[in-house]
């Protein structure tokens, strides 16, 4: 089905790219007035019609297909009733609809045989084809990747219907230029050949100017679909796109090599006076560049645009497969390359820092180089060899600094969020499996026979967590740490990293006191679920960009007094924005009325869970009573520890909430997995 | 009818169509998703005034039914942290009015309960039956 759907694609694809163009030439031709050149046009017309027909009936399979996927079932393809309700809804199927209601209005306008003799006749009838044609090729992006990014859906639509159009403007019209070209090139087509170069040049200079368009937009979609390196080199999606990107170099050399050197000689022939002259160090076509040496350059330029015409069906080949893929952003990326490189090496080797910055120079004064023989004329191959040359040097000097171990599920994104529940469960499986060689606290000093990294600072700290995942996985035979990839279970693994990932967090946390940071807001609050008796649960993060929470570890008798007094005043701390939220260190169903009613405690008691969120917290602030400020963004902002200070004071926790409100700029939102 | 006219026609047509198809087409969608909302609305709200005659109330009362956790007990009052209570409120906490002092009398501070509501809208609403979770 898979195979099928991207043949489908392909040929709609193609076909609606190929009637942009080939009405978008017979524009930038004009009127043909000679013979040859009125049945080229006619030529190019009556493709077109087949083009029509061919985009409809792939269009149709394409929809069938895609009724077969949506129901999960191949033989509802054959269903009048799933195909309906295909089409009707569901996004994609009402794009559908509207873009091949477009595509039978210009069959139909295609099929009457009008007469346009008359020039303004020929400029609407040709006019016409190319906005329905170019509406049905741009609509495609309205079921795109493109449509389902979001927040900037609209930016993201309209960068990828530029880039179809920019498609069907330059792509599409390099096969009519063809069909010209070699028209014109033939013993009967002399009376068309001025036609057919002033053609050639009007569509030169057009395809310059779509092809900043389409890398424009290339680049904004990239950006948007993309998202990365990780995603480039290592999903699917990404991967087609640098295979597009290896076909577009040929095409895009050829394209220069036409514009530079095979279009100037035939510009200059027959006395043609449009356009600006060529370049003076333009080669001329070899021997006598007079009206009689016209069609073999002709063939010449005929043969070379084919090459790119065909090497672009190739490229909508890739194009198609991309749209049949996972996004790369959503994709799990598998790097292929045992190595990455990253500035994090320069911290734990600083020796190295001067290294890289002396290769940086020289890569960056090549790149100026290489910007200077884009503009000048004089000496340009020797300026643009020496810009390589330094660009490669700089590469070679500043680049092997940075190089540290890369493994395939280096950027996997974690299967389990940060969540409290995850890193209690990876605290007992430390505990078994782990603790002994890495020491309770991960500092390395376990029962081994030599001290192993301590798993809370760099650099072990800063390695991607499916590194981490990866030495988990496959152990470190050399360093004697066993396999865990067939003992663990894959969420038991990435629960372990979260703990990891927490332990570092905690070793920082002791750098937040009492009082709030302006710069300090780097402590991401672990998510956790809470439960106020059988009620449907809610979780920390259902407050982000609402509310600032309190959350309170609690342990009767000793925080009664305090929890008497947050009763009191959880009025007050409601209005300014704060939300409790109350954790027992002993869990119980019973929370709620060990509290007393008097005064009454109205804000959310946790009454089951209790135990991962008190272990999970007590990383960050020991002691049986303690209080974190947790912003309205997620991040812990201020801990009060009865054991460092005592128990923290109305006044005081209410100044601090104040200090937030007046936060101007608050940081984005942290990530629900670790990196 | 010369080529140009015709394209013209049918770009008018296409722009027309459009912009007649979201005016009417579009809008009278709206217009009927309202409606039906409005009447399943209503047809919630029938629902619970029947359920409150039956149940011998005054005409026009209506009759909600919600569960949640005792926070507080007064003597006029019941504070209650609750699910969403269709037709009526969020999820939240409030405080009730009970309608006789007998019915606060088997709960305490920290029980998960159901409990009816009747009244006409939420300000007079007030709880009719409690029981335990």
């Amino acid at each position: 089905m898979r195979a099928l759907l991207l043949a489908a694609l392909w040929v709609h694809l193609a076909s609606c790219v190929l009637l942009t163009g080939a009405f978008f030439m017979l524009l930038l031709a004009g009127p043909p007035a000679a013979s040859s050149a009125r049945r080229w046009d006619g030529m190019v017309v009556a493709w077109s019609r087949l083009l029509v027909l061919a985009a409809l009936g792939s269009g149709i399979v394409w929809l069938l297909a895609r009724t077969a996927v949506f129901e999960n079932r191949p033989h509802a393809a054959l269903e009048a009733r799933a195909v309906w309700r295909a089409a009707l809804d569901t996004w994609p199927g009402l794009v559908w609809l509207a873009r091949h209601g477009l595509l039978i209005a210009l069959g139909a306008f295609l099929a009457i045989r009008a007469d346009i003799a008359e020039r303004r006749n020929w400029i609407a009838a040709r006019g016409e084809g190319l906005a329905l044609a170019t509406l049905a090729l741009a609509l495609m992006s309205g079921s795109s990747h493109a449509a389902a990014i979001s927040p900037g859906t609209v930016w993201a639509v309209a960068s990828d219907a530029a880039h179809l159009m920019g498609t069907g403007l330059w792509v599409g019209a390099l096969v009519p230029l063809v069909l010209l070209l070699r028209a014109a090139g033939r013993e009967d087509g002399a009376d068309s050949r001025l036609y057919a170069v002033r053609a050639a040049r009007r569509f030169s200079r057009a395809a310059l100017i779509t092809m900043v368009l389409l890398m424009g937009s290339g680049v904004m979609n990239a950006i948007v679909q993309v998202e990365s390196i990780a995603g480039l080199a290592g999903t699917t999606h990404g991967r087609l796109l640098l295979a597009k990107l290896a076909v577009l170099v040929p095409i895009l050399v050829l394209a220069a090599v036409n514009r530079r050197h095979v279009l100037p000689g035939l510009a200059d022939m027959g006395g043609l006076a449009t356009g600006p002259p060529s370049p003076p160090n333009a080669r001329r076509a070899p021997g006598n560049p007079g009206r009689s040496s016209n069609r073999p350059i002709m063939r010449r330029l005929a043969g070379f645009v084919r090459l790119e015409a065909g090497l672009a069906l190739v490229l909508l080949a890739l194009a198609a497969a991309m749209t049949l893929t996972t996004p790369a952003r959503h994709g799990d990326p598998v790097w292929p390359l045992p190595f990455r490189f990253s500035l994090d090496a320069l911290l734990d080797l600083p020796a190295t820092r001067w290294r890289a910055l002396l290769g940086s120079q020289l890569a960056l004064l090549g790149l100026v180089a290489l910007t200077v023989s884009l503009l000048v004329r004089r000496r340009r191959a020797l300026v643009l060899t020496g810009a390589l040359a330094l660009v490669a040097i700089g590469a070679c000097v500043g680049l092997p600094p940075l190089v540290v171990d890369a493994y395939p599920t280096t950027y996997r994104r974690p299967l389990v969020t940060y969540h409290a529940g995850a890193i209690a469960a990876g605290m007992a499986i430390y505990g078994e499996h782990c603790a002994t060689c890495h020491g309770a606290t991960g500092a390395g000093d376990g029962a081994t026979s030599r001290p192993l990294a301590d798993l809370r600072v760099p650099p072990a700290s800063r390695r991607h967590a499916g590194e981490l995942f990866w030495l988990v996985t496959h152990g470190i035979p050399e360093g004697g740490m066993p396999d865990f990839g067939s003992r663990l279970g894959e969420a038991q693994r990435w629960d372990v990293i979260n703990f990891i990932r927490a332990l570092g967090a905690a070793d920082g946390s002791r750098r937040i006191g009492r009082e709030i940071e302006p710069e300090g807001a780097w402590l991401i609050a672990p998510d956790f679920t809470i439960s106020v008796g059988p009620l449907a649960p809610g979780a920390l993060r259902d407050y982000r960009g609402r509310r600032m929470v309190l959350l309170v570890l609690y342990t009767l008798p000793g925080s009664l007094a305090r929890m008497m007094e947050l009763a009191r005043s959880y009025n007050v701390l409601s209005v300014i924005g704060v939300e409790v939220v109350a954790v027992p260190t002993q869990a119980s169903p019973e929370a709620i009325s060990e509290l007393g009613s008097s005064p009454p405690v109205l804000f959310p008691v946790v009454t089951d869970g209790s135990a991962d969120i008190a272990a999970t917290y007590r990383m960050f602030a020991p002691g049986p009573h303690a209080e974190l400020l947790i912003d309205r963004q997620g991040y812990v902002r201020a801990i009060w520890r009865e054991d460092l200070g005592g128990m923290p004071r109305a006044a005081a926790v209410q100044s601090q909430v104040e200090k937030l409100n007046e936060e101007k700029s608050p940081p984005p939102f942290p990530d629900d997995h670790v990196h | 009818m010369p080529v140009w006219q015709v394209a013209l026609v049918l770009n008018l047509t296409f722009a027309v169509g459009l912009g007649l198809g979201y005016a009417g087409w579009g809008r009278r969608a709206e217009a009927l998703d309202r409606e039906i909302d409005a009447a399943r609305t209503q047809v919630e709200r029938l629902e619970r005034e029947r359920q409150a005659c039956a149940a011998g109330a005054r005409a026009g009362e209506q009759q909600w039914q919600g569960r949640g956790v005792v926070r507080a007990v007064y003597p006029q009052l019941v504070v209650i942290t609750h699910e969403e209570i269709r037709g009526l409120l969020p999820a939240r906490t409030t405080g009730f009015r009970a309608s006789a002092p007998a019915l606060r009398d088997p709960i305490r501070v920290g029980d998960a309960i159901r409990f009816s509501l009747r009244g006409t809208v939420a300000d007079d609403a007030a709880l009719v039956a409690i029981e335990r979770w």
